[in-house]
């Protein structure tokens, strides 16, 4: 079993060096393909990060009409929780509408304390969103909520950032999978030119009986190889570069006001990512190549 | 050992190589199957060893019906059976006595077996002398004797050659016709495809000639015989 992996790796890389250039051309693609994977998945990771810190923050915030009775407060806190895209409700009732609305002055606000005995707020409702819930869509939803009125948010330019940074995530998952194929793509030209220097032994094992899997062997083994060396550079790039950029941003954007990922463990997830893509790819671009030649054609 | 019954075989390209064929070939025979190029003589070694299947009727082998083997079960048919062909397909970077193993090798033969039958069938082949050469040290004559060495070294039941001698001169044709004879008399079944009809006349054996795809002639005495 062990000569039998031996052999099969002898020849895997008597293939690599076989047609030396060839397979560089392959590793180099991968190279590249991956160092473009890898700054796509940080931003996609430090945008999301972003996006989830934004929407914690986002609330919208709902004032109560002021002819509902206090006895109907808990069944419009709950008709508010089943409108769709609300994760969380909470009732702020008239007295800590000032308390806030007092606070927000500052020394000033201590003027508006006349008007705890005849208070001119309304009570209100502060509503969590869902995840990936547009904040407009869900205000309007609200605003048709019978006994709700007013409803504020954080504003239009909130929720267009966010939009952005969905739009790049989003394109960043397509341009990763997009290069992912263009990789195995590459690969499967360099373990096609393998296929054909070894056409001659394979027409000979395949009129000797060797199983498919035993013939097909060698080839993965050397698109796995490939795959690995490709994602070297990209995973070193990877730790130092955004070792490097976090350190020089002090890991904040915007004066403090976004964090990016911690290096730890972010770089190092991202490393393992990069690393699964190169085998994978590596994998599928010689299965592809090495089932097209060794079809029977029957 | 073969049999077939009413097969037919059309390619994609909508020729059709072979017509409503009938063959019984009985364990232990020795037949040549003659005919013009294109006549369908390859086809027919193509059905055999799996590598076509027929449009109609069945090919069976040692018990084993070809033509309904499942791809995956392909490579384990082979096992039973050898194979030559006109170029002789040997790998030039490796010696006649790897060349050899190397068939042995690709199907998990322990080491200490291949090394074994390796010497035996250089015996058989008589090329002991020749073990360590590489093919572009060797004859023709020599070179086809590898690789029919090749096709014997897991002892198939049936041996199939597609016009082994087209490319050597009468005398190297006569050894390894005789070569065929030998292993044929040890108990494996040989089919020989060819366009020698001197051959045919000297070693007369059955012979079967193929003519548009159709069998024109299937004659026990051996010989060519022609067709008016
Ligand atoms: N793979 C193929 N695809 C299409 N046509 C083929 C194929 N192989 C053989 N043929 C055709 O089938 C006929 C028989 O060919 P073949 O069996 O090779 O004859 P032979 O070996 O007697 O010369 C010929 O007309 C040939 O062109
Ligand atoms: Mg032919």
């Amino acid at each position: 079993m062990f000569r039998l992996i031996g052999r099969h790796f002898k020849e895997a890389f008597q293939g690599i060096f076989r047609h030396f250039s060839s397979s560089l051309n392959s590793i180099t693609a991968v190279t590249v393909t991956l160092l473009l994977v890898s700054l796509l998945t940080l931003i996609i990771g430090n945008v999301s990060q972003i996006t989830k810190t934004l929407e914690d923050e986002v609330k919208i915030f709902v004032k109560i009409e002021d002819e509902v009775e206090d006895a109907e407060i808990p069944a419009l806190t709950r008709k508010v929780e089943n409108v769709e895209g609300v994760s969380m409700v909470e009732f702020s009732d008239k007295d800590s509408e000032l308390d806030k609305f007092i606070k927000e002055y500052g020394e000033e606000g201590k003027l508006f304390e006349i008007y705890r005995e005849d208070n001119p707020l309304s009570r209100a409702f502060i509503v969590s969103l869902r995840e990936g819930y547009s904040i407009s869509d869900v205000a309007s939803r609200l605003e048709k909520v019978k006994g709700l009125t007013g409803v504020e948010f954080g504003g239009v330019s909130t929720e267009q950032f966010l939009k952005v940074l969905n739009g790049v995530r989003q394109g960043g998952y397509v341009i990763v999978l997009a290069l992912t194929l263009v990789a195995i793509f590459l690969i499967q030209n360099t373990i096609n030119q393998t296929i054909f220097n070894r056409r001659l032994e394979i027409s000979i094992m395949r009129q000797v009986g060797a199983s498919n899997s035993y013939i097909r062997q060698p080839f993965v083994i050397e698109g796995i190889f490939i795959g690995l060396m490709g994602s070297v550079a990209p995973v070193l790039a990877t730790i130092f570069g955004y070792k490097y950029i976090y350190e020089t941003v002090g890991g904040q954007l915007v004066s403090g006001m976004l964090t990016l990922q911690p290096v730890y463990p972010f770089a190092f997830y991202v490393s393992a990512f990069l690393v699964v893509v190169g085998i994978v790819v590596g994998l599928i671009g010689s299965f592809l190549s090495v089932n097209k030649h060794l079809r029977w054609r029957r | 050992m073969v049999n077939l019954q009413n097969v037919s075989k059309s390619y994609k390209n909508g020729v059709n190589a072979l017509n409503d064929i009938t063959i019984e070939i009985k364990d232990g025979e020795f037949v040549y199957v003659i005919g013009e190029t294109g006549s369908g003589k390859s086809t027919f070694i193509k059905l055999l060893d799996g590598e076509e299947i027929p449009t109609k009727g069945r090919v069976e082998v040692n018990g084993v019906n070809v033509g309904k083997l499942r791809f995956s079960k392909v490579p384990l048919y082979r096992r039973n059976i050898g194979v030559v062909f006109q170029d002789y397909r040997l790998i030039e970077s490796k010696t006649v006595f790897e060349n050899i193993a190397f068939a042995l090798e690709v199907i998990n033969k322990p080491r200490r077996e291949i090394r074994q039958r390796v010497r035996e069938v250089l015996e058989i082949i008589d090329l002991v002398d020749k073990a360590k050469s590489f093919p572009s040290e060797l004859s023709g004559g020599q070179q086809q004797r590898v690789t029919i060495g090749r096709a014997i070294a897991n002892n198939p039941r049936l041996l199939i050659a597609d016009e082994p001698t087209g490319n050597l001169d009468p005398e190297r044709s006569n050894e390894i016709v005789e070569l065929l004879e030998k292993i044929n008399e040890a108990g494996t079944t040989v089919i020989m495809v060819t366009h020698d009809i001197n051959l045919v006349n000297k070693y007369r054996k059955r012979t079967i000639k193929f003519e548009y795809g159709h069998v024109v002639s299937d004659s026990r005495e051996g010989g060519y015989v022609a067709h008016v």
